[in-house]
């Protein structure tokens, strides 16, 4: 559908430029990123993962999940082109 | 310049000052009053608060503590985080807000929420619609409302916010146990409780 609409409204895409967003979206997905930091506390609160380990995953995904955003607003805003 | 950090709004007839181990240090909640609905506050010195694990803890500690003083006391909880430039800021936010914040109140007046995750192991094989079918059976006909928070990971069989009468505890509490015996292969994490959250619906914009 992404595709669909997106080669609907801006012809001059094409399908790479396509799959490279596709891609990209796949790379900076907000939704996993924040599906896997409520795993990691649910997983720290069921004494399945350590505090030091939980910590440790919780700032890595924290860091994902603000450079996954950053990607988003810039793409939205038009300062990132995708270029095959 | 110190701001408003808002944890949840009550009748203001029940608005009351207290001591607490509240958001970023502060030690003082206290109400702000606008005819007759209440927020209850803390000072802050900034307008975004980090969301800190500690942080988010000293929120939902507050509003449990609201929430139980002098038997029960009805909240209306906002999420973390919610900050207000100054008192005056606040005040317009009741005013425009006083029908909805007193209809809330009166929908979940006298109920907690309590959550419950169950969760399988990696290798597990479970019928998990026999499992959600059995705990739809236990636990809805006990509360008064549930709503489902997602499976955000593979391993979650279900998880489910339940709105429960203070009067209900004993048989809500009672159902769990029965779930936990059913289902020992299971791991089911309980929680609560809250102030009712999920069955509120009021969004504001701060500032």
């Amino acid at each position: 559908m992404f595709v669909l609409d997106d080669l609907l409204v801006r012809p001059f895409v094409s399908i790479v430029d396509a799959l490279h967003m596709l891609a990209l979206n796949e790379l900076y997905d907000v939704d996993a990123i924040e599906a896997e930091l409520k795993e990691n506390q649910l997983l720290y609160e069921l004494d399945e993962r350590s505090e030091a380990e939980y910590r440790q995953r919780k700032e890595e995904l924290e860091a994902e999940l603000a450079l996954a955003r950053e990607i988003h607003e810039e793409f939205a805003s038009g300062r990132i082109e995708v270029k095959s | 310049m110190s701001h408003r950090y808002v944890y949840g709004v009550v009748n203001a007839d029940e608005a009351i000052e207290f001591e607490a181990d509240a958001v970023a240090g502060a030690e003082t909640v206290y109400p702000i009053r606008h005819r007759r609905v209440a927020a209850l506050v803390s000072d802050i010195e900034t307008t975004e608060p980090e969301r800190t694990d500690e942080d988010a803890k000293r929120h939902d500690d507050v509003l449990r503590d609201i929430m139980q003083m002098n038997g029960s006391r009805t909240v209306v909880p906002m999420q973390f985080g919610m900050v207000f430039e100054n008192e005056r800021a606040l005040k317009n936010v009741l005013r425009g807000g006083s029908r909805a914040f007193r209809r809330s109140i009166r929908e979940i007046e006298g109920s907690v929420e309590l959550g419950l995750k169950i969760v399988s192991d990696e290798a597990d094989s479970v019928d998990r619609d026999e499992v959600r079918t059995t705990v739809a059976n236990e636990l809805e006909s006990v509360a008064d409302d549930a709503v489902d928070n997602g499976l955000f990971s593979d391993r979650l069989i279900l998880n489910r916010s339940y709105l429960v009468d203070h009067d209900d505890r004993g048989a809500f509490d009672e159902a769990i146990g029965r779930i936990e015996n059913d289902y020992p292969e299971l791991k089911v994490q309980y929680t609560g409780p809250f102030a009712p959250y999920s069955f509120v619906d009021i969004r504001i914009g701060a500032q």
